[in-house]
């Protein structure tokens, strides 16, 4: 059993290069649950705790998030409040204070749960992430990252150095459709972003990977309720949804009609002004 | 003094450690119905010892009402029937030796509904039922040879025709008399699942053989049940059998009679050392359960409002193992009459096998079930006579001095008074505009007939040992013990010391049960006291019974000495568009006759209320061919303090009156007052619990 | 390797895949923080790390090196929310509460810092991934809502 713990990016894929079966910690929560679990195979351990450039945050231009920036960190921050409610908003409604101590962004996309709050809003926002190998450094959309459950577009050696969400998404909403303890996981979510005249409804938490419509979302005519309910219903019936604890998949499939019509109601206002200005 | 379970000095079972202990994990059943053809060990790393069925099976069966459970399973009957024990040095060898053993099945046709299970064709998951000869049997039992019925309990009123053969119908069209006077007649069918205890610390114990005497520390609400079925088991006078209880981490019901422990004490005395058995939070959920049950009740009233008859069905889901389904099955039965008065009355309650996780004791036991289903009909009663769901109460409530379903005389009667209390709590427009609001009011039995028996030890000038068989689960039994007898004697609380019991020193008690630990040990110690003080010596002793008991084939007889009482009410708002419930306001008003601790007297109350929520809104255990689907606590939810900022309550004390119990009384109201209040907004909820997806579908206008 | 814990460098032996909660409890003896749940979401086996709340069963323990680590033991009997927790009688059968303490001390630091009294329903949210089954949850939020104010 061996803990490696590199102290900058280069070298942490350099060791996953070499040690292919190894797990890579970062905040450690997922990975802890599977070897809590007894699901790791692996004894060998690359340990991500004192990669400071990891733990980098900057708003200066996009949002540039480290992969270890925690989600408490990210619903703390003022600037990400002001610049980017929709991160701040969404990473704010994980679970409780505790879990969002530990859990990081990185993690939460490379885990990729389907039941998880912030990939359909980073989907919406069109963030991207940058992963490192000894190959070289590759830019993923999000919405390209997540494939399935548990499943990423990721190589098995490559990691999530940075999370990053392009400025200017103001007009943002994120909905989250709980059935059980307001503890509870999502049953569906609907985030939705309007930005320069287009509007992007992402709907997660209902099926393997965040669901996106570009087409009917292109249809949006904003204040119009034919419109709002005819994309609704599009989502509704394009989506294959699963069932579980949470809902059955006939449940989702009603309410996804209905929170993606709450979620451009919602940013029908902002929408209508940014027309009526000419934007 | 900091209480010790502020800054944790407090030890619980699962803490417990002993030197040379061993470790002990259980290799569990896949399937719902499955005989073992064999088990192979070869895989297994050295050291570890296996304990396979057929080398307990001598040992026989037990079980509190039905001996119907062998010590390890040779034909598995639920998915997680424990089928061998392995046992090593350390936990992780132990874990991975119970992941390397290969048991082969042959598998066997399995059912899992309650009704299902009466059909004809459905397998027998016990072939025989065999009644136990043990304290915890103290009715008379009634299973249905060749059917999946370990008991049946039957109230018919005077007037009614007595005596009739038992059909355990599950679509039963009988025409009962009884109902010639009724003007309005409502019959409607509910259900509640299966919910899961979760208790926050799991099943530990310790069992250690010592010169032929086994002492086993573990968390147990029934410690001298224990020890008799223990002692049976291994052949053993009682005596020769020692239960040391310490607090528990919370219990409801899931820490009662033999769990884990004969498994653990097999494996000790093949190892001759001690082994320590605890669960993962996944065994917690195939360890036992809250009865699922179907409830069938018909109602039948003059249009003028007066309860004219009332028939009742259960159909009581005991899952593989009869547990103490049957006592559950009873009181679920007479607590389904409610507390009003009737002409008539027939009640045919069923405890059903079927191949689902064992079902047992849970905070309600029983009248959960049967309340959700009867306060709902008396709604649906008082929309069919246009009436106040409140006044249709009043109406019929019992008062002192009427004769309840059994017979029995009602005494210390106050539902109306809880009624209006609650009522009053959701700002209840009498005649007016109600909607969203709903009410409720139940009575639920308390053991009887029960025995308790304490000693009072004089340990030296001024202090006091209390030596009482009631065991400490959060409802601060100790506490009020202790406050109790310092209130006897005259001395200061602190001078009284309330050890955690150990069945070599302490007399016997029925059980800690069925809310019945303050009166009943307190009603002992005045028996106690007055014999230390005329004993001249250092020791007093008490000991009380209450009397009574229930004709099982006719339901007449004293159900309970004296009644749990309680009403609730609940304001809600609903999403019409994704069903999601709201809760204003949940209120629960109980009977208490007499608090001892009030802090403590209130944190039972709104400890049964919010595990009332859960049952109402989320808590479902649902099954995949007999396999719990989602056994953590993040697929299974539990109120989180998020879901409980509507809560309030209030605790009725009368000046001179007994104690009453109130650990469970606020729980089996606030599901129908809940369901009430929905249905006042144009559902027609039946089937618990109501999630968004549920209230949808029972829209009476669907959109 | 070392760790910091109640204020103290404590040397432990420990395999890498082993979580922090099984170091604290197996090996330090300190038995405030509890697994149930195996999964972080019950918060029973809460401690402090820098003054933060993390779930102990699922934290590595070699993470938690270079760490200030509270655990409920370390925090004194005349602490405020340890005497409000007695008072209000927050309690029941104990098994959750070490959890809350904890997590309640870090969250009124913040609002403390923050110069803010907290309502019920922020304290509710700093709670809500605490689960107590007995249902003390009233109490609790009552215990706290009197220190932070």
């Amino acid at each position: 059993m061996t803990w490696m713990a590199p102290r900058t990016v280069a070298e942490a894929v350099q060791l996953k290069a070499e040690w292919p079966d190894a797990t890579l910690v970062a905040g450690g929560t997922f990975v802890g649950i599977l070897a809590r679990q007894g699901l790791l195979a692996s004894e060998d351990w690359i340990s991500l705790q004192y990669v400071r450039e990891l733990r980098e945050l900057s708003t200066s231009s996009e949002l540039a998030l480290g992969a270890m920036v925690t989600h408490r960190r990210i619903e703390l921050d003022p600037e990400i409040s002001m610049g980017w409610p929709g991160v701040q908003q969404v990473f704010a409604a994980v679970a409780s204070p505790r879990v969002r101590n530990a859990a990081t962004i990185g993690g939460v996309l490379g885990d990729a749960d389907y039941a998880s709050d912030p990939p359909a809003m980073l989907v919406a926002l069109d963030a991207w992430v940058e992963a490192l190998s000894v190959r070289g450094l590759r830019r993923i959309p999000v919405a390209d990252l997540i494939l399935g459950h548990y499943q990423t577009s990721l190589e098995e050696d490559e990691l999530i150095t940075r999370v990053l969400v392009p400025r200017g998404r103001h007009h943002v909403t994120y909905r989250k459709l709980r059935t059980r303890s307001r503890e509870d996981r999502p049953s569906v979510v609907a985030a939705a972003s309007f930005h320069e005249g287009r509007v992007s409804v992402v709907v997660g938490a209902v099926a393997e990977r965040p669901q996106f419509f570009p087409d009917l979302c292109a249809t949006w005519k904003p204040g119009d309720s034919t419109s709002t309910r005819e994309i609704a219903a599009g989502y509704a019936d394009r989506i294959d949804p699963v069932s579980d604890n949470r809902g059955s998949a006939a449940y989702r499939t009603r309410m996804i009609a209905v929170e993606v019509r709450r979620a451009l109601d919602s940013l029908a206002p902002a929408a209508l002004t940014s027309q009526a200005a000419g934007r | 003094m900091t209480d010790p379970r502020i800054r944790a000095s407090i030890r619980y079972p699962n803490d417990l450690t002993v030197p040379g202990m061993w470790h002990v994990r259980l290799v569990r059943s896949p399937y719902a119905a499955a005989r073992v053809t064999h088990i192979d060990t070869s895989l297994l790393p050295e050291g570890v010892v296996v304990l396979t069925p057929s080398e307990v099976e001598p040992l026989g069966r037990y079980g509190c009402q039905i001996s119907d459970q062998y010590v390890l399973a040779g034909v598995a009957r639920h998915v997680g029937d424990p089928v061998a024990a392995v046992a090593a040095a350390d936990e992780a060898t132990a874990r991975e030796a119970a992941n390397l053993l290969e048991a082969g099945y042959e598998r066997l046709p399995a059912v899992l509904d309650e009704r299902d299970a009466l059909r004809a064709g459905a397998p027998l998951v016990h072939d025989t039922h065999a009644v136990s000869d043990s304290d915890a049997a103290y009715f008379g039992l009634r299973p249905l040879e060749g059917t999946n019925v370990c008991h049946r309990f039957r109230i018919r009123t005077a007037g009614l025709p007595q005596g009739e053969p038992y059909t355990a119908d599950p679509e039963p069209d009988d025409h009962a008399e009884g109902f010639d006077a009724a003007e309005v007649i409502v019959d409607e069918t509910f259900h509640m699942p299966a919910v899961q205890h979760v208790a926050m610390e799991p099943h530990a114990c310790i069992a250690n053989w010592r010169d032929g005497k086994l002492e086993v520390t573990t968390g147990t609400q029934t410690p001298f049940n224990m020890r008799q079925d223990l002692a049976r088991l291994f052949g053993l006078s009682d005596t020769d059998v020692r239960i040391v209880c310490p607090p528990m981490g919370g219990s409801f019901g899931a820490k009662t009679f033999v769990r884990t422990e004969a498994i653990a004490a097999a494996v000790a005395r093949r190892l001759d050392r001690p082994v320590r058995l605890a669960l993962d939070r996944d065994e917690e959920f195939v360890t036992l359960t809250r009865h699922a049950a179907t409830v069938r009740i018909r109602l039948g009233a003059t249009r003028g409002g007066r309860f004219v008859a009332k028939r009742v069905w259960c159909w009581v889901n005991t899952g593989a193992y009869a547990d103490c389904g049957p006592g559950v099955a009873m009181k679920m039965g007479y607590a389904g009459v409610g507390p009003y008065r009737f002409d008539h009355v027939a009640v045919d309650s069923y405890c059903i096998y079927t191949n689902l996780p064992p079902a047992g004791a849970f905070r309600g036991y029983g009248a959960a079930q049967s309340v959700w289903a009867s306060e709902r009909v008396t709604d649906l009663m008082a929309a069919e006579l246009g009436v106040d769901p409140v006044d249709l109460r009043r109406q019929n409530l019992l008062v002192d001095g009427d004769v309840f379903c059994t017979g029995e005389t009602m005494h210390d009667v106050h539902f109306e008074e809880l009624l209006d209390d609650a009522a009053r709590a959701v700002d209840w427009q009498p005649g007016g505009d109600n909607r969203g609001k709903g009410v409720a009011v139940m009575l639920k039995g308390m053991q009887t007939p029960s025995k308790a028996e304490v000693g009072l030890r004089r340990v030296d000038d001024g202090r006091f040992e209390v030596l009482s068989g009631t065991t400490e689960m959060g409802q601060g039994s100790a506490k009020a013990i202790a406050q109790l007898a310092a209130d006897l004697l005259g001395v200061d609380v602190d001078q009284v010391e309330v050890p955690p019991p150990d069945t070599d020193r302490v007399p016997y008690d029925t059980r800690t049960t069925s809310s019945r630990s303050t009166h009943m040990m307190g009603r002992a110690l005045e028996a106690a006291v007055e014999d230390l003080k005329n004993s001249g010596s250092d020791y007093g002793h008490g000991r009380i019974a209450n009397e009574g008991g229930l004709d099982v084939d006719t339901g007449q007889g004293i159900a309970s000495s004296h009644w749990h009482q309680g009403a609730a009410a609940a304001a809600v708002e609903v999403d019409d568009e994704t069903g999601a419930l709201t809760l204003r306001s949940v209120h629960a008003a109980s009977y208490a006759g007499r608090v001892v601790n009030r802090a403590a007297a209130e944190l039972q109350q709104e400890g049964s209320i919010i595990m009332a929520i859960g049952t109402t809104l989320f808590e479902e255990l649902t099954f995949d061919q007999g396999q719990v689907v989602g056994p953590n606590l993040s697929d299974y939810n539990i109120p989180s303090a998020l879901d409980c900022a509507a809560v309030s309550q209030t605790i009725l004390e009368v000046g001179g009156a007994e104690v009453h119990g109130l650990g469970e009384t606020a729980l089996p109201p606030v599901p129908p007052a809940i369901g009430n209040a929905l249905a006042s907004l144009g559902y027609r909820p039946t089937e618990l619990p109501l999630t968004p997806e549920r209230v949808l579908d029972c829209a009476e206008d669907p959109p | 390797m070392l760790l910091q814990v109640n204020g103290a460098p404590i040397q432990v032996e420990v395999e890498p895949g082993v979580m922090l909660l099984e170091v604290l409890r197996d090996q330090l003896g300190l038995l405030g923080a509890r697994g149930t749940c195996g999964v972080g979401l019950c918060g029973a086996c809460t401690v402090l790390l820098d003054g933060e709340p993390i779930s102990s069963c699922i934290l590595l323990a070699p993470l938690a090196q270079g760490h200030a680590i509270t655990t409920v033991e370390g925090v004194p009997d005349d602490d405020p929310v340890v005497r409000a927790f007695d008072r209000h009688h927050a309690f029941q059968c104990g098994y959750c509460i070490p959890g809350m303490v904890l997590t309640a001390k870090s969250f009124l630091a913040e609002c403390a810092q923050a110069k803010r009294c907290p309502s019920r329903e922020q304290i509710a949210e700093s709670l809500g991934g605490n689960l107590c089954r007995c249902g003390c949850y009233v109490k609790i939020i009552d215990a706290v809502q009197e220190v932070g104010s």
